[in-house]
């Protein structure tokens, strides 16, 4: 019998018939021996080890019990959210779970994981078993979050412009599945962005077997010279797959392969292995950018080339020329920078390789295919189009001219906005529904809007850029009722399911397991957020014989325009993204005319001067901005601004870059331009770029890298500290940094900054805890990313009367939101100006983040008091009780600060500096290692990498113009 | 204005009569309207500060200081030197006293009142103000002494405090003096009241100018102090054009030309618009003048050693004063220098010297050339710091001049109200002199 029993037994004995006042006594008493303390101790050693239990104790746990209690009142929602979790399916309450998903990019997948705090989606990181992201993520994907939350997403369907109830949905769509079948579909014309959910293919493939008459077409946001180039050089349409791991030597043809596109994270991933595997045996690898506009990649060059836009194709075809490519219908005059980068490939042979970009022509595609085959390029491999392509958006155009198109879906496009001139044909087609997450220019002229579901709430599928499928589910319970494009179309075939059901059956038959065995192999698929061994094969290609159809008509009179992507969608409305600066122009909330210098002295126009320009009769105003590596005669323009109805955050913030293109061109001559004589003030985060000389940007050349460690601590007058177990610090790796704002927009996520606006910019008031400084040296440019510095020796702290800002024992340099009165001393005692202060109430201002989007781990601010980089202090505190209930040290690599996790480049490192096998020691021990005003003895915890010159010349050697 | 005649048998009349006179005629109403106006601008600014915060100002990262602490260090230059003024001629007997001590002491004490409304209401979060003081609290934090924030919260509240006892002791005889002879039964109660039942015997005056005396003493480094702890509210600050050793010698030298300037101005003024030229004589106002070309001497000194240290100064901050001196906010620079070095040696011309325009206009430049400086100091200094990436431009607000107005009007009003209720003048110092004349 246990001790618990026996002192119960007695106690019940002695208790006997006993009522009322007589039970009135000490246990001791009633069990019949002194003992009973002890035996009660024995019985129930937790309750014993209560102890006294003093007033305080009785009166928190009487609360807690009162508050335990009101819980029973939370209802549990009524729909399931069927979705499976990462790791442990229902972790503790209070603990947040992580969802794999993935969310399309151009149609193709880059998977991620979510994070839910108490049923809402918190957070975006990515997923680091999925091939497009490896565990990295980037600003558009940090902000999805934003975007899950934004206000102005389309709640109710529209019909003509009214809100009416689902049903009614339903019951249009039944009457044109009666008009469709009567007509075989004639008529039909579906229109979507590119798509490469096998799930939604097989529904087109379907509805055509259905309707022999409808026809899918592809808006596609970049042109069509992808498609249309591999066709040329191949024969057939395939997509390239690049590893950039493989390659010595890059070439990038007017593109971003490191900072755009849906390969682009793994892309840059890849590089920067390689180019650290490289620095460490003195021979990193080369990239050279072929460009009209400095993308981040150009800018990341070891050498750019700046031409003309006209000029760019005969420049590769010299290239080409030189490397004797076969079928070259014409080379033309060498060049010395022709010559330099036909060498440079020409050496690197097999391990050499040509990336064309995705809005350049069909022409230049062709022409890398064919250098890249001539090489035996290792690290390219060609895979059958995980979005396949279909008619074009031209041809749908033609049919509407020519009123043949009786019904339009439109899936998830706003042709209205991205297509020129689609606006007006609308009104050629008798029934046009939008299916979209925003009224937006679209859905406004359409007799039927239909609310499209949040990529993060949605049942569905994708492919990534290597074919890798992988399923994508909510996050969390979708906010409002809303569809996805395969429960739009269901009812048009007849069928009837949840949208989850749709993709559960689709695979399963895919698949072709039974029950069990699809289901281990279904929550696998979630678990991973890939779906195992499903990346496409490669596919032998030959280069075609008459691959070149000669060099393209150029008319390249007067001044050109190229078209860079911008916003794309429902990015326009989201503030995280319009206040996160252009990488090179710092500008938020807006976009330009890029010009270069000497075409801007030319034309006698400065920063924020207004032009008009002219495109042959179509025409807008835009600012100008003079940008450091810009083609002369060219002006670069962002699309994705000036939106008409893009939400209360989106709506006319800069122009409409579309307004002067006749189709999906991606760059136009030939343009008029007319000062204005008015001018606007730019919104810019950081006016200077000059480092006027001084040791911030640091740059090493490999020689330099012999000679050791340089980092200096000077003489302090105060005590040394001493640390407790940890020492917390960080080290930024300036060679791997190209400047793609991913960690500060991740920053912004994690810890609750507020957007706070144009207007708010515009006086220097932006939140931003980690800014990314741009500098200019010589030809060179420079990215810096700037969180606090948590110094040793912080100045912030002394200078603040009221102890808000201390030091804790670890080393960081805490704020304390609750003890500030706002005197400011400390951001005026921070030589690196990494204090943001609340001047208003930005957390509750219009540009402030949801509640519910709200990190509960993070304190919001409120008005008047100072707040700034943490060292993701919650993240520390998190893995700290993690690892105290497992009763183990915190391991390397445990805490991941936001910053960091987002970074596709891993620059940045940060763990326990008292550990001298932390992956940070071993960074700090770098050679390249360097505090940043480190003269100053603050003695920061977060010190940079330098960056690595080349040593035949400084990173990024660029002539000016040509 | 007319005023009684003056009467030799009874020195104290006019000055008195002043105090108790039941009207005072349009000018002063229309002044005293015209600077209530600018209290009421002051309550809106200030209001609307505890209700939508400080974002109405212009400030930002990394100017997070504008004209809260531009203005800030002025009026309590303008204070302190006027202060240390009255605390010198009251150590040294001087003959200047007894037309000026009172009214600069008045200074003074206006000028400190519009001091201490900055460093409050430039708190993100003002109510929490008191948290920068030693009190027992459940917190159990403690102020942190380090900061200059505290040594100045310390400095001002002494400042204020024997500013006002200062102040005060002087006044006492002359209290008594209205006392005796105000005609109403509640004029007489006050002003009885604060005589603390002075009756002048002669215990009385020598207890009184000891503690006068001491009082003043006591001011003198106290003054210098101050001066320094705003000044060190700057210099102990890494940005490299505030960290030096020079600043605080800066702002004691510059703040003691404006306070100059500005007792310079009233004088000139009482002179000419009340009729106490008789009690302020031309001789005062001379010497006024020439302490005004003194400071202003005084402060081409500081300028020039600010100049000549710059460039001797490390990299960091010889650029910063390069920024200060040749970037946006040169034109402040220049200014300053202009009107506190360059405008007071216009008053080497004795015709200026004894006009009360080109006094008043004179103290004034030199005033405004003073505030040039402390915006110069506050806003040029951050204009070129340490990274370029964070170098920005500040601009104010209609907000932040609205206070700076609303503060004048402060000023302006309560001297009004000082002219027109006490003693402009040393009654009792006035008698003495008087009586002093016929041995001389």
């Amino acid at each position: 019998m246990s001790e618990r029993t026996i002192f119960l037994a007695d106690l019940k004995r002695a208790v006997g018939d006993a009522r009322g006042g007589d039970l009135w006594a000490r246990l001791e008493d009633w069990a019949g021996h002194g003992e009973a303390g002890t035996r009660f101790r024995a019985a129930f050693p937790d309750l014993a080890a209560l102890g006294g239990l003093d007033r305080r104790s009785i009166l928190k746990l009487l609360g807690a019990s009162l508050a335990a209690g009101t819980l029973a009142a939370c209802d549990s929602p009524a729909a399931p959210l069927l979705s499976r979790s990462r790791g442990a399916a229902d972790p503790p309450a209070g603990l947040p779970r992580f969802f794999a998903t993935s969310l399309a990019r151009d149609g193709l997948g880059i998977g991620l994981l979510a994070r839910n705090n108490d049923g809402w989606a918190t957070k975006i990181e990515g997923n680091p078993d999925h091939p497009a992201s490896l565990g990295a993520s980037d600003a558009v994907a940090q902000a999805e979050i934003f975007g899950l939350y934004d206000p102005d997403r389309s709640r109710t369907p529209l019909m003509e412009g009214q809100a009416v109830a689902w049903p009614d949905v339903d019951i249009m769509l039944a009457e044109m599945r009666e008009e469709l079948g009567a007509r075989g579909g004639e008529g039909l014309r579906i229109l979507t962005p590119p798509v490469s959910s096998p799930l939604l293919l097989a529904a087109f493939a379907e509805l055509e077997r259905l309707y022999p008459g409808m026809r899918r077409h592809v808006l596609h946001a970049h042109g069509r010279g992808t498609p249309e180039g591999s066709f040329r050089a191949f024969g057939r349409a395939l997509s390239p797959v690049h590893n950039l791991g493989a390659a010595r030597t890059v070439l990038s043809v007017w593109g971003d392969p490191l900072a755009e596109g849906p390969a682009h994270l793994r892309e840059r991933h890849d590089f920067m292995e390689a180019r650290r595997r490289g620095i460490e045996a003195g021979d990193p690898p080369r990239l050279y950018a072929l460009e009209a506009t400095p993308s981040l990649t150009g800018t990341r060059a070891d050498r750019r080339i700046v031409c003309r836009p006209a000029e760019i194709e005969p420049f590769l075809r010299i290239v080409a020329g030189a490397l004797n490519v076969p079928g070259l219908a014409a080379a033309g005059e060498s060049s010395d920078d022709a010559a330099m980068i036909a060498g440079a490939l020409a050496e690197a042979g097999p391990d050499g390789l040509v990336m064309v970009g995705p809005n350049a022509s069909a022409g230049l595609h062709a022409l890398g295919h064919a250098i890249n085959e001539t090489l035996g390029a290792r690290a390219v491999r060609h895979i059958d189009p995980p979005a396949p392509d279909a008619g074009t958006l031209a041809e749908l155009m033609d049919e509407m001219e020519a009123g043949t198109v009786r019904q339009l879906l439109v899936l998830g496009a706003n042709p209205a906005y991205d297509a020129p001139g689609f606006e007006t044909l609308l009104e050629t087609v008798p029934s046009v529904v939008h299916l979209g997450t925003h009224v937006d220019e679209t859905a406004s002229r359409v007799a039927w809007h239909v609310p499209e579901r949040h990529g993060l709430e949605a049942w569905g599928d994708m492919r990534a850029f290597d074919g890798t499928a992988s399923i994508a589910q909510p996050v969390m319970r979708p906010l409002a009722e809303a569809r996805t494009a395969t429960g739009l179309l269901a009812p048009l075939m007849g069928v009837e399911a949840e949208e989850r059901d749709f993709v559960r059956a689709y695979w399963r038959r895919e698949w072709g397991l039974a029950d069990a065995a699809f289901e281990e192999r279904w929550r696998a698929a979630l678990d991973r957020g890939t779906i195992e061994d499903s990346a496409f094969a490669p596919v032998g290609a030959s280069l075609a014989e008459d691959w070149d159809a000669g060099p393209a008509e150029t008319s390249a009179g007067g001044l050109a325009i190229v078209f860079t992507a911008g916003l794309q969608g429902s990015t326009a409305n989201n503030p995280w993204l319009q206040e996160a600066p252009h990488p090179l122009t710092r500008t938020v909330w807006g976009n330009q005319a890029l010009i270069a210098e000497q075409t801007a002295e030319r034309l006698g126009l400065g920063d924020g001067d207004i032009v008009a320009l002219d495109n042959g009769g179509r025409s807008l105003e835009a600012p100008v901005k003079i940008l450091r590596g810009q083609a002369p005669d060219t002006l670069a323009l962002a699309r994705g601004y000036g939106r008409r109805a893009a939400g209360r955050f989106g709506d006319h913030v800069g122009f409409d870059a579309n307004r002067l293109r006749r189709g999906d061109e991606g760059w136009t001559a030939g343009i008029a331009l007319e000062p204005t004589g008015r001018n606007v003030r730019l919104v810019a985060t950081q006016p200077h770029t000059d480092m006027a000389d001084r040791d911030i940007v640091r740059s090493v050349t490999p020689d330099d890298l012999a000679a050791g460690p340089s980092s200096v601590t000077g003489p302090s007058l105060y005590p040394e500290r001493e640390d407790a177990a940890h020492a917390w610090g960080m080290a930024i790796d300036l060679d791997a940094c190209i400047g793609c704002n991913a960690c500060l927009v991740a920053c912004q996520a994690e810890n609750n900054v507020p957007a706070v606006g144009p207007v708010e910019v515009a006086r220097g008031r932006e939140m931003h805890w980690l800014r990314i400084d741009l500098y200019h040296e010589d030809d060179a440019t420079h990215f810096q990313p700037v969180p606090c510095m948590h110094c040793e020796t912080a100045p912030c702290e002394p200078v603040c009367p009221v102890h808000a800002t201390v030091h804790s024992s670890e080393g960081l340099n805490d704020m304390v939101y609750a003890r500030c009165i706002g005197t400011r001393a400390c951001a005026n005692n921070c030589p690196y100006k990494v204090r943001r202060f609340n001047w208003h109430a930005y957390s509750t201002g219009d540009f402030a983040t949801p509640r519910e989007a709200l990190n509960p781990h993070v304190a919001v601010r409120s008005r008047g008091v100072m707040e700034k980089c943490t060292f993701c202090v919650q993240r520390i505190a998190a893995a700290r009780i993690r690892a105290g209930i497992e009763e183990r040290g915190i391991e390397d690599g445990e805490i991941v600060t936001a910053c960091q996790q987002a970074c596709a480049s891993r620059a940045i490192t940060f763990g326990d500096l008292n550990d001298p096998d932390s992956a940070v020691s071993r960074a700090k021990a770098s050679p390249r290692d360097y505090a940043l005003l480190g003269e100053l003895n603050t003695r920061p915890r977060a010190t940079y990498l330098a960056r690595v010159a080349r040593a035949d010349g400084g990173p990024g050697e660029e002539p000016e113009g040509r | 204005m007319t005023m009684g005649t003056h009467r030799a048998e009874e020195p104290a009349g006019p000055v008195a009569d002043l105090a108790l006179r039941p009207s005072f005629g349009w000018p002063w109403l229309v002044g005293f309207a015209a600077s209530l106006i600018l209290v009421f601008v002051l309550v809106y600014a200030l209001g609307a500060i505890l209700v939508t915060g400080l974002g109405s100002w212009g400030t930002n990262s990394p100017f997070v200081w504008g004209f809260d602490l531009v203005n800030y260090t002025w009026w309590i230059g303008i204070a302190n030197a006027a202060s240390l003024f009255a605390a010198v001629l009251v150590m040294r007997r001087h003959g200047l006293r007894t037309a000026v001590n009172r009214f600069a002491e008045a200074v003074a004490l206006f000028a400190v009142i519009c001091a201490g409304l900055f460093p409050v209401f430039h708190l993100g979060r003002p109510t929490l103000f008191y948290w920068v003081f030693p009190y027992p609290s459940t917190f159990d934090v403690w102020p942190q002494f380090r900061s200059p924030l505290i040594w100045d919260l310390w400095a001002i509240v002494t400042h204020v405090f024997v500013t006002s006892l200062l102040w005060y002791i002087g006044l006492i005889p002359d209290l008594a003096t209205l006392r005796d002879r105000a005609k109403g039964l509640f004029a007489k109660r006050i002003f009885g009241l604060f005589a603390l039942g002075w009756r002048g015997e002669a215990a009385h005056w020598e207890m009184h100018q000891t503690a006068y005396r001491l009082v003043a003493a006591l001011l003198l480094p106290l003054l210098i102090l101050m001066q320094s702890i705003v000044a060190l509210e700057f210099a102990v600050m890494l940005v490299p054009d505030w960290h030096q050793v020079r600043l605080p010698l800066n702002f004691v030298v510059t703040g003691l030309a404006s306070g100059i300037a500005m007792v310079m101005v009233v004088a000139a003024l009482l002179r000419g618009t009340l009729g106490l030229r008789a009690y302020i004589t031309d001789e005062n106002a001379d010497l006024l003048a020439r302490l005004v070309i003194a400071a202003g001497i005084a402060s081409g000194l500081v300028y020039l050693n600010e100049l000549m240290t710059a460039l001797l100064a490390e990299p960091y901050t010889r650029s910063a004063m390069a920024g200060r001196i040749g970037g946006e906010y040169a034109g402040l620079f220049w200014g300053a220098v202009a009107l506190t070095v360059a405008l007071p040696q216009l008053l080497w011309l004795g015709v200026l010297r004894r006009s009360m325009f080109a006094l008043v206009a004179v103290g004034i430049g030199v005033s405004v050339g003073v505030w040039l400086d402390r915006f110069s100091i506050v806003i040029g200094g951050l204009y070129v710091d340490y990274l370029p990436a964070m170098w920005r431009l500040y601009q104010p607000t209609f907000s932040e001049w609205a206070m700076l107005a609303g503060t004048v009007g402060l000023f302006v009003m309560g001297l009004l109200l000082f002219v027109r209720f006490l003693p402009v003048v040393s009654l009792f110092e006035t008698r003495h002199a008087e009586r002093e004349e016929p041995a001389l």
